[in-house]
């Protein structure tokens, strides 16, 4: 049988390229669907400039310090409104470039809400995953831990950790980390029992395969819905609780973070000099805004009710 | 006045049905186009009967019936065309609604045109009879139809029944919204009081009640009217349960949805739909979630009210067994279009649309030798855009050019019994089907 | 190559094997309450069922909602473990007759033996190769064809998903496979790189018997597999199954509510009640001959095209009791049209009545139970305990519950009620391969009928 020049066999790579193509074709229909709805498109284009700005950010505003994320300081400027020619936002107290602090603000937020969404995303699904699927003790274990956490107000648990480690930008990652996990763990572990009841698990189990090719194939490819939804809104909250956590000074002094320059900007508010602290705040509200956008459209064009109908 | 209520016959020339589609058409909007989900649907249920509407998932039968109430979601449906036109009844003039010769001891009668006292007129198209387009009714009045005149029930009763109420407080709403008369009456409040205190139970009876209408009600005075009202309300609520024949109506009326089981509800349901002795009953799939001896029940119990209460019922369901057993008349219904209407005898020995055929002879019995049901080839169509074709083109065994081509009318093949297939066309014409020719 | 040695060892069996062999097969599920989640007691969903599937035939396995039928067939296919009893897979015919002789005799080495022979058959014991030897060949087909199919894998990976779990094919030989397997049950090529939802719920249903059949099985258990279908689907269903059981000698057990389908499709037909097998035998003696109340009231409940048009429905009265605290006797009295006094009357019969009766249940304020037939009711007054004796004592009851009672005083406020002791009703034999389990012989059933 393998010998023979089957027209099967030959028409076989085609058919195999047809696979991809149908899931590449599934991808961009999605996608077309996301887009369908122009909240959503405004938000994909707020999130693709912040990004635009983050990534070329050493391109559009070169640093003249060594730590490009320290604002630059230049006494023969302070103070400077927007609008002074080579200060397009004008200057702070200490002569920094608004415009710089903006851009490299940007950059730091990507590189926050990368680092912080990214690791509670991998820990809460293991965590919630396994937990869902195994049962038992170590459910009830993992779980009474996860109930522990979320016991305590979110803001304030942060807060403290922050305190006690001292103010420094990783801290105020590291804080962020240890209490958004707990969210990722629960949302993952209902979701993996709702999936782990349904029939087509079942159905696998009838056919005699094993528990791991259960888990990877039926459980955790259809699970992932409501974290990744869950993901996207976090993008744009954990921006907004690193800024109030610098607001409050528990960020580093003096670096272009948004939080921290809305912070040290506020004091000139009242003597007139709004633009030190009303730009950064306007890009925290840009980019918390632009990803709840995305985040409720991905929502509605993930809703398994939805979904199912398609 | 009087003279009109005592016309022994009431009407011109009283209507034989009790509603009646024309040309109903309900599409939907969807991404690739749109959807013809009831094309040009016409027919009507005639005083006292049981129509049966047959057909398959997405034939349209569901959306025919809640058209009658306005029940569609119209937007994103649009109604595209077609009248319902409905003929309400009201209470028999002649015996005040005990029963009498004139309303053949049911207590209504169908209710005379407003515009000409029953004369026959022009709104009335001379029939001298009420008439009520219903898809153009706006929302309070098709609302106090709902329920009153016409009622529904549904398949799913769990789903239909709000859990957070009790059967009582269900049950009493229907009173409340359509009997306040009736109420106030039992209280001792006639229709010309105008006191503090008919005021205040009217309120209470009309469901408009507020927390200081319910304090005012609760202080001494009137709270003997309130009870003898909530007394007279109980023992509505407990009357309309005992008709289903619940065994201990009192004790139902405190319990809630859940605590029920699923025959019980639908008899709940029944009864809600029921408890204002409506001309025109819409049930749809009432018994498709009970199992078998329990449907048996509910059917018996449809049936023995309707006699006693000469209510007309328009039974929607995908059991062609079941239709046959309890309907006067059968629409076949496929792809949003009526293919066969008739007598039920008519159409179950002598099915005339290929469809009908095909339907029945797919209806598993232990006499078809096994793997030898005769399926129907194929998948009901998408109704998207359709083309102007008989709808069953493709699945059909008998088809031809002009099944193509061209959409068959519903004609009428013998007394009381029509078909939409050119198989019945009696100039036999050359590219027509035939039920001796098969294609494919 | 591997699926033609399969073939050909497969005629190799004998015709009058027995597939799969249920003995006594109980499932209670713990009802738990209060702070300590202790067991208060147990939903006996199924207790103590019995009956054979051979090679190739189907067996229609039938009753109302909530009489265990769904849960029988999990435990069947294996998907959950019989609390009591046991499935047996791949007994010769000889070897079944060897294990009922096991199972009754309660000798240490017929022990020793059954265990030994439960560690090769008994489905919940299997372990290696034998258990993946049972999976291969105990496949199941769901109701609700969207749920159970991955809404994330294509049919490819659906249908092949078998063969990949069991090595038989990977790439191009699979994809033939497949290919092979899809234009068995009417779909083909086009279909193979496609979602479930891309489906109607006829071509599903075709997916998921494609994936049953996947790997040759011997049995496959249908759990409503026709029930979300229209009628015009479910004939091309029904056709499709019969043609695959023809050609494969493939046995089936066809969980269904539908009389109409299990009379069409099924050889034999076990009717259940109440988690327990009310009759069993050839479907058309049964659907002939009725000998349990129960089968003759769903026969009779159930509209057919060929019947007369003058005939009616006839309802079932009562609802389902609580499997929780099955009747005594035979568990169909409470609602039989033909119960005789020796049919398990008891107490709870008494308070269920009492329950649907206005105003002595609300007197009533305890039962203290010696066992099932002999109880004292307390009321809190001494007239609602005379009114309750003297109701039992009029025909306001059941006549046949009226003679079951053996004694009614009353002391107090109390009544003391006793019932006649009977047995629980077990399977007799009406015919050959024909049992059912009614007290009512088979001269009385004709005139008791209705």
């Amino acid at each position: 049988m393998v010998d023979l020049p089957s027209p099967s066999r030959a028409a076989a790579p085609v058919v195999r390229d047809s696979a991809f193509r149908v899931r590449m074709r599934r991808v961009r229909d999605l996608t077309a669907q996301i887009l369908s709805n122009p909240a959503t498109v405004i938000g994909s284009v707020i999130i693709l400039a912040m990004f635009a700005m983050a990534i070329f950010a050493p391109w559009l505003t070169a640093p003249n310090t060594p730590d490009p994320y320290q604002m630059p300081r230049d006494w023969a400027a302070t103070r400077m409104p927007p609008g002074t020619p080579g200060y397009l936002l004008g200057t702070t107290n200490e002569g920094g470039d608004v415009l710089y602090g903006v851009i490299w603000g940007a950059r730091m937020s990507l590189q926050l809400s990368l680092v912080v969404v990214g690791s509670v995303l991998v820990i809460g699904c293991i965590i919630g995953s396994l937990a869902g699927f195994i049962g038992g003790k170590l459910d009830e274990i993992l779980m009474r831990i996860v109930d522990v956490f979320l016991s305590i107000p979110e803001l304030i648990f942060a807060l403290a950790i922050a305190a006690v480690l001292g103010p420094s930008f990783g801290n105020i990652m590291f804080a962020l980390a240890m209490v958004m996990w707990v969210k990722y763990a629960r949302i993952m572990r209902a979701r993996v029992i709702q999936i782990k009841n349904s029939e087509y698990i079942d159905a696998a189990r009838i056919i005699g395969d094993s528990k791991l090719n259960i888990y990877l194939r039926d459980i955790l490819p259809n699970s992932f819905t409501p974290v990744m939804v869950q993901a996207t809104l976090d993008m744009g909250n954990v921006v907004l609780i690193a800024a109030t956590l610098s607001f409050i000074g528990l960020g580093e002094a003096g670096i272009a973070e948004w939080g921290v320059l809305v912070s040290e900007g506020q004091a000139g508010i009242a003597s007139g000099r709004w633009w030190a602290s009303t730009f950064p705040g306007l890009m925290i509200f840009l980019w918390g805004l632009a990803f709840n956008l995305v985040g409720d459209g991905l929502r509605d064009a993930l809703d398994p009710r939805t979904e199912s109908s398609r | 006045m009087l003279d009109m209520t005592n016309r022994p016959s009431g009407l011109a020339n009283s209507p034989a049905t009790i509603a009646s589609v024309r040309d109903l058409t309900v599409h939907f909007p969807s991404k690739r186009g749109m959807v013809h989900a009831v094309d040009r649907v016409s027919f009507e249920i005639r005083d006292g009967e049981t129509l049966g509407l047959v057909g398959e998932t997405g034939c349209g039968k569901s959306v025919t019936g809640r058209s009658f109430l306005q029940l569609l979601p119209i937007p994103p449906g649009i109604l595209a065309q077609g009248t319902v036109t409905f003929h309400p009844h009201a209470r028999c003039g002649a015996c005040a609604g005990t029963g009498c010769d004139a309303c053949n001891s049911t207590g209504r009668r169908p209710a005379a045109c407003p515009s000409c006292t029953g004369a026959g007129c022009a709104q009335c198209n001379g029939s001298g009879a009420e008439t009520v387009e219903l898809l153009r009714l706006p929302e309070d009045r098709i609302r106090r139809i709902r329920g009153d005149r016409i009622a529904m029930i549904f398949q799913d009763p769990g789903k239909a029944l709000n859990p957070t109420l009790t059967i009582g407080d269900q049950l009493s709403e229907v009173f409340l919204q359509h009997r306040t008369e009736e109420l106030l009456d039992a209280a001792g409040i006639g229709p010309e009081d105008r006191g503090l205190a008919a005021r205040l139970l009217g309120r209470l009876a009309s469901q408009r009640n507020g927390s200081i209408d319910n304090l005012l009600l609760s202080l001494p005075p009137l709270r003997g009217k309130r009870n003898l009202l909530l007394d007279a309300l109980r023992n509505n609520v407990a009357a309309a349960l005992a008709e289903t024949q619940i065994a201990n109506p009192y004790q139902i009326i405190d319990r809630y949805p859940h605590e029920l089981s699923g025959g019980m509800r639908q008899r709940v349901m029944i009864a809600q739909a029921l408890a204002c002795n409506p001309d025109l009953l819409i049930a749809d799939e009432p018994t498709t979630a009970l199992d078998v001896t329990v449907q048996a029940r509910i059917l018996e119990l449809i049936k023995d009210l309707q006699k006693r209460r000469q209510t007309s019922v328009l039974y929607i369901s995908h059991d062609l067994s079941l239709v046959r057993r309890i309907c006067d008349r059968v629409a076949v219904m496929y792809a949003g279009r009526v293919v066969e209407i008739g007598r039920t005898d008519r159409i179950f020995r002598n099915p005339s649309h290929p469809y009908t055929r095909g339907l029945l002879h797919a209806v598993p019995t232990a006499a078809t030798k096994r793997g030898q049901l005769m399926a129907i080839k194929g998948t009901v169509p998408e109704l998207v855009d359709p083309p102007p074709s008989c709808r069953f083109v493709g699945r059909c065994p008998h088809e031809k050019a002009l099944c193509r081509s061209k959409n068959p009318e519903l004609a009428q093949i013998s007394d009381e019994h029509s078909v939409s297939c050119f198989i019945h066309d009696a100039a036999g014409a050359a590219d027509a089907p035939s039920f001796d020719e098969k294609t494919q | 190559m591997n699926a033609m040695n399969d073939v050909s060892s497969k005629v190799d069996r004998r015709a009058d094997d027995v597939v799969l062999a249920v003995r006594n097969v109980k499932k209670h599920y713990p009802i738990r309450e209060g702070v300590f989640q202790s067991v208060v007691g147990h939903v006996k969903a199924v207790d103590g069922v019995s009956f054979d599937i051979r090679r190739g035939e189907t067996v229609g396995l039938v009753g109302e909602s909530g009489c265990g039928k769904s849960t029988l067939g999990r435990c069947v296919s294996g998907l959950s473990d019989p609390t009591g009893g046991g499935v047996y897979f791949g007994l010769s015919k000889a070897e079944v007759a060897r294990l009922d002789t096991l199972l009754a005799d309660g000798s240490a080495a017929a022990q020793a033996e059954l265990a030994q022979m439960e560690r090769r058959h008994r489905i919940d014991r299997l372990e290696g190769a034998a258990q993946r030897h049972f999976r291969r060949n105990c496949q199941m087909v769901f109701q609700d064809s969207f749920a159970s199919l991955n809404p994330r894998q294509l049919v490819i990976d659906i249908v092949g998903r078998p063969l990949r779990v069991y090595r038989e094919a990977s790439g191009d030989a699979l994809t033939e496979r497949v290919v092979s397997l899809l234009e068995q049950v009417g779909l083909g090529r086009h279909h193979l790189y496609r979602f479930p939802h891309q489906f109607s719920g006829g071509q599903r249903q075709r997916i998921s018997i494609a994936r049953a059949l996947a790997l040759d099985p011997d049995l496959i258990v249908l759990d409503e597999p026709t029930s979300a279908l229209d009628v015009s689907v479910q004939a091309q269903i029904l056709n499709l199954l019969y043609e695959l059981q023809r050609d494969r000698g493939l046995a089936y057990l066809f969980v269904t509510h539908d009389l109409s389908v299990v009379h069409h499709m099924a050889d034999r037909l076990v009717t259940m009640y109440l988690g327990r097998v009310a009759e069993s035998g050839d479907t058309n003696t049964v659907f002939e001959t009725p000998q349990h109340p129960y089968t003759r009231a769903l026969i009779a409940a159930k509209p057919d095209l060929n019947d007369d048009e003058g005939r009616t429905m006839q309802a079932l009265e009562g609802r389902v009791p609580d499997p929780a605290r099955p009747p005594q006797g035979c568990r169909f009295h409470t609602r039989c049209a033909v119960a005789t006094p020796m049919c398990g009357w008891e107490v709870d019969d008494v308070v269920r009545w009492l329950e649907s009766s206005k105003g002595v249940f609300d007197a009533l304020e305890g039962v203290d139970r010696t066992n099932a037939f002999d109880a004292a009711l307390r009321f809190s007054s001494e007239a609602a305990a005379r009114n309750l004796a003297s109701t039992l004592r009029s025909d306001a009851i059941p006549a046949a519950m009226q003679q079951a009672l053996e004694d009614v005083t009353v002391s107090g406020g109390a009544v003391r009620v006793r019932f006649r002791e009977v047995p629980e009703v077990e399977l007799t034999e009406r015919g050959p391969g024909h049992h059912a389990a009614c007290l009512i012989n088979p001269s009385h059933s004709s005139s008791g009928a209705n």
